[in-house]
């Protein structure tokens, strides 16, 4: 054998030998565990959090390690390994118990807020109805007192309405149709033939119907009728300038002037036969009409 | 020396050996202590939640062969001390365990029931 071949490779032999013995160590997966966990406590949550277990935890890998240092092959050493694991993982393990006791707290605190806010926007909302519905009743109480108060009035004029008919009725015609409350004045008593200057006695006469028909704050309408004697725009004329006379008449003695109108009718609207004297009588006429209050 | 002397000498030299002899007292305080925390982390709620059970079983494991370690000698009594620390450090984690997975039970619980109250 050539011994420069033998030393050759006698010597990264020897060398490799001596590596293998006094070179590191491959540790115990225990031992590898109790060290990841531990700096997974000590630089997380439980760090903060639970700094007691994670001491106890860095004790207990300390003495693992020189357990592992003394003696590497005892099965003690994988055991101290092993509770050096398990205390790392309870510092976790507490830690994130505490975060979450933590969370329930502050949620707890957020739903009370949330649920006191609620609270008070639906106080308020209750406030603010409270205050709707008692204005609405208020407004509903004076509508009710408003409209008693017009049934009264509507009660106590057709009462004095009902007066003034009577009062009138014993100086002319008095009817009711459709348009209201009818006074009808013959002709012949209000005027002149051909004439719309009023006659003393019509005066007296309506002096009596205004003084009825004063305060009723009613609308009046005054027409003015003739026969068919004449021309029809004659008595178009004239039947527009009797009931003018008529209302004035009103008017001056304290009939409110907007409340009467005055309207000619002439000769269409008769009410009896114009070929006899009787009927031309008839229709020659004025008409009061006052209009029920709307 | 005197025959009394080298009598007492003799005396205390058998008692220093025999207290040698003996010097690893069995963990019986400590393995009733374990046995204490694995009652507890059953009674904790250890069994419901499988981390912990697999923990509790293991601490229930290490208990049981440091019961039949303790009192047949010296270094089975200090191998049967060093599983109970095991055992209690496995019994520990898992009462731990099942605590942490009530307290996030509890914690998803308040969000879920804020959030359902805030979408009100």
């Amino acid at each position: 054998m050539n011994w420069n071949r033998i030393a050759v490779l006698a010597v990264p032999v020897t060398l490799f030998g001596v590596a293998a013995c006094g070179g590191e160590r491959i540790p115990p997966k225990g031992l590898v565990d109790a060290r990841t966990d531990y700096y997974q406590a000590r630089d997380g949550l439980a760090g903060r959090l639970d700094p007691t277990d994670v001491h106890e935890a860095d004790v207990a890998l300390q003495k693992a390690e020189r357990a592992w240092e003394n003696e590497p092959n005892h099965p003690i050493t994988v055991d101290l390994a092993i509770v050096a694991d398990r205390k790392a993982l309870l510092a976790q393990s507490v830690a994130a118990t505490m975060k979450s006791q933590q969370d329930v707290q502050t949620a707890t605190a957020q739903l009370q807020d949330l649920k006191n806010q609620q609270l008070r926007s639906a106080q308020g909302q209750l406030t603010g109805m409270a205050q709707t519905l008692g204005a609405t009743q208020m407004q509903l109480e004076q509508q009710k007192a408003t409209a008693e108060a017009q049934r009264q009035q509507l009660l106590a004029l057709e009462a004095k309405l009902h007066d003034a008919r009577d009062t009138i009725a014993k100086i002319a015609s008095v009817k009711d149709d459709a348009r209201g409350m009818v006074i009808t004045l013959p002709g012949e008593v209000l005027f002149k033939t051909a004439k719309y200057e009023l006659k003393a006695g019509a005066m007296a006469k309506l002096d009596q119907i205004a003084e009825q028909l004063k305060g009723k704050e009613l609308p009046i309408t005054v027409y003015g009728f003739t026969d068919n004697v004449g021309a029809g725009d004659m008595n178009m004329t004239l039947s527009q300038n009797r009931a003018q006379s008529v209302r004035d008449y009103l008017v001056s003695k304290g009939i409110p002037s907007d409340l009467v109108k005055a309207q000619g009718k002439g000769a269409d609207d008769f009410i009896a036969d114009n070929t006899s004297i009787e009927g031309r009588a008839q229709n020659r006429r004025v008409e009061i009409v006052v209009q029920p209050k709307q | 020396m005197k025959p009394k002397a080298v009598f007492a000498v003799m005396v205390a030299s058998a008692g220093l050996v025999a207290a040698c002899a003996s010097s690893f007292p069995p963990p019986n305080n400590e393995w009733a202590a374990a046995q204490g925390d694995v009652g507890r982390a059953q009674a904790g709620g250890a069994p419901g939640v499988p981390d912990a059970r697999l923990h509790l079983q293991l601490a229930e494991e290490d208990l049981q062969k440091a019961k039949a370690l303790i009192g047949t000698d010296d270094d089975n009594n200090r191998r049967a001390l060093s599983l109970t620390e095991v055992a209690r450090s496995e019994a520990q984690l898992a009462l731990s365990l099942g605590k942490q997975a009530e307290a996030d039970g509890q914690a998803r619980q308040a969000q879920a029931e804020l959030a359902k109250a805030a979408s009100h």
